[in-house]
């Protein structure tokens, strides 16, 4: 708690407040839907792309399946709500459970892959949900979608104005930032980073690296399928394609992957960053050039990997902008030893 | 099921097993000896189908005359590709390797999507279009065999291509050195082998025979800017079934999966046919993640030496 403060009373610190106030403040005058929903999505690819970050980032686990927890998030509360009534505030957590079990079964199944193999592993997994969704039609109206209704209330998770939504959405981002701070600055965090750098020496330490990176796992999931009931309540349609394609998993690794993996505000500043640009390809360039805003997103993923692979938080930190860094002093000499050793 | 389908099926699917095992040899070489899964392996078969559409579009150029024009392009596209992105990845965390070839299929796709449109384009061969008729077998109650030639054609030169290469790497120098890169990559430094030649020339090998591969398809398949994804798919199921790095086992990866994938279509219908393989493949990685003819461990966590 004392180093939190002190982190607070840093210069940098005030920054990122100012950052976050605007964020905060800016959409009670925004009078303009169009941009409302920019903030919107800032926050929940923000969130979301945070959330891919706590598994990929951290633990370096490759995920290309989290589209999968996404839809489950998005399909569960919709269709408890469409047949049993259930108010989605209720329904996003049912979905976030489901979504920590299956992500719980699919680690146990492939912690013990390496890295490349968990990524085709989840790529398969996420592959097949897709098609579960598209072939169930009984549950899921496949290709169709589902629609929810739209009826204003707070019981439906239902609003007429888009203002209740960006402060959900604000909330949700919020939420990730902090939860990826407890992490980074708790035993789970450095756990994570041990097995990520060398994971012979992070056992003959003593940790147990499968148990903790379940519990990443787990936390992952859970938060990508709230954030996936989210996305079903704000566009009150969902299909396969728009919560269950692969390509949402790219789009959240490219966010955390640009804006500095395994960092606190890395995924946040890549959703900062992107979401505005493609909101402005699209709409500029979109029906008149197909696929060109796809070109330079491709482009600046490969440009950010091979020449700037701590992304634009990493290079900022280079610099001198350090928050929520702890001092790595006492750590550097064990750090760099562990770097010789992994031969990286 | 009588037994004329069955073999009616058995026989499709074999032909269709042929390609993907001649275009999943590509990944796996690139695996095998570089340690790198090649996201965008999939585009490279789709340009090279693209190649080949073009070709006959504009000049009437015989598809199978243009794998003489595809193979040296796509070793070209190859080499530059190294060159330009995965040099630098070479060794590199699994991530970078993962997004950067992930990234340049995004590149590829949406530059194809850019230039040449969404549109479906197809190949029909005239001297192709009628079913070669086998059979009946009266002695062994089989019916008539239906085979369109085109899968025969391609099936013929993709399993003698991908046996030519098995040759070539066991027997050359340089599949020899290939090969002993790939099993020892410290040790083939030490014996004075220039490694980063090799890798750009198993990077440009493995993607002209992708490349071949997607001049064979051209005639059975329709090709558009997203196809190498789907294709790309099934490598990888083929590629880990096999085992990683195992050409042989990329070859009877891919011939199993071609059988799984007719078998499963007609049984339980085409929209399926990807559940299946995923399923086999999600069951190969819990049960025996080497694969058939992988080295044990390979798949294991473990880290990989790099090399400077």
């Amino acid at each position: 708690m004392k180093r939190l403060i002190d982190t607070l009373q840093s210069k940098q610190a005030i920054v990122l407040l100012i950052v976050f106030l605007t964020l905060g403040i800016a959409p009670l005058f925004i009078k303009n839907d169009f941009y409302l929903d920019g903030f919107i999505l800032i926050f929940l690819w923000g969130a979301f792309a945070s959330a891919w970050n706590i598994l990929s980032g951290y633990a370096g686990m490759v995920s290309l399946g989290h589209n999968a927890f996404f839809g489950i998030g998005a399909y569960t509360s919709t269709l408890l709500f469409l047949h049993y009534g259930l108010t989605p505030w209720l329904g996003m957590f049912v979905g976030g459970l489901l979504a920590a079990c299956v992500g719980l079964a699919l680690g146990v199944v492939c912690f013990r892959l390496r890295s490349h193999y968990f990524a085709l592993a989840t790529l398969a997994f996420g592959e097949v949900s897709h098609i579960v969704a598209m072939t169930w039609r009984s549950l899921t109206e496949g290709a169709e979608g589902l629609a929810l209704p739209i009826q204003p209330s707070l019981y439906n998770f239902s609003f007429s104005g888009k203002l209740p939504y960006v402060y959900m959405g604000l909330f949700l981002f919020l939420t990730l930032i902090a939860v990826s701070y407890a992490i980074e600055h708790s035993r789970l965090g450095y756990y994570l980073t041990a097995f990520r750098e060398n994971e012979d020496a992070a056992r003959a330490l003593g940790v147990k690296t499968g148990r903790v990176r379940l519990l990443a796992m787990a936390i992952s999931s859970f938060a990508s399928a709230i954030i996936g009931t989210f996305y079903a309540q704000y566009f009150v349609y969902i299909d396969p394609s728009s919560v269950i394609r692969i390509q949402i998993s790219i789009q959240v690794a490219l966010f955390a992957i640009v804006g500095g993996l395994g960092t606190v505000l890395g995924p946040a500043i890549g959703a900062i960053i992107f979401i505005p640009i493609t909101i402005l390809l699209r709409a500029k360039l979109g029906t008149a050039i197909p696929g060109l805003h796809m070109v330079i997103y491709g482009a600046i993923l490969i440009l950010v990997l091979l020449y700037m692979p701590k992304g634009i938080y990493g290079m900022l930190k280079q610099r001198g902008f350090k928050i929520f860094e702890k001092p790595r002093k006492n750590l550097a000499p064990l750090r760099s030893g562990i770097e010789v050793n992994s031969g990286q | 099921m009588d037994i004329s389908l069955f073999v009616q099926l058995l026989i499709s699917g074999i032909l269709i097993g042929g390609i993907y095992a001649l275009a999943s040899i590509g990944l796996t070489l690139i695996f095998g000896v570089m340690k790198i899964v090649n996201f965008a392996h999939g585009e490279f078969l789709m340009v090279a189908m693209y190649v080949t559409f073009w070709l006959f579009h504009y000049f009437a150029f015989d598809p199978y005359l243009s794998i003489l024009v595809v193979m040296p392009l796509l070793f070209i596209i190859g080499i530059v590709t190294y060159q330009l992105f995965i040099r630098k990845t070479i060794g590199a965390p699994v991530l970078t390797q993962i997004f950067v070839t992930l990234g340049l299929s995004i590149v590829i796709q949406n530059l194809v999507l850019l230039f040449w449109s969404a549109d479906f384009r197809t190949v029909s061969l005239s001297y192709a279009s009628t079913p070669i008729v086998f059979g009946p077998y009266a002695s062994l109650s089989i019916g008539e065999i239906l085979v369109n030639p085109p899968r025969l054609i391609a099936f013929v030169l993709a399993i003698s291509l991908s046996l030519v290469f098995y040759l070539f790497l066991k027997y050359s120098y340089t599949g020899k050195v290939i090969r002993a890169t790939s099993q020892d990559r410290s040790a083939a430094l030490l014996m004075g082998i220039n490694i980063e030649k090799f890798y750009r020339l198993t990077f440009a090998i493995g993607i002209l025979l992708v490349g071949i591969a997607g001049a064979l398809m051209m005639p059975i398949y329709t090709v558009h800017p997203f196809v190498g994804f789907d294709f790309v798919l099934v490598m990888f199921v083929v590629v880990v079934l096999g085992g990683m790095g195992s050409i042989v086992g990329a070859m009877i990866g891919g011939i199993f999966i071609g059988i799984v994938e007719i078998f499963s279509s007609f049984l339980i219908g085409p929209d399926s046919k990807q559940a299946i393989y995923f399923l086999v493949f999600i069951a190969v990685l819990v049960i025996r993640p080497s694969g058939l003819f992988g080295l044990k461990g390979e798949e294991e966590l473990e880290h990989i030496e790099t090399i400077d």
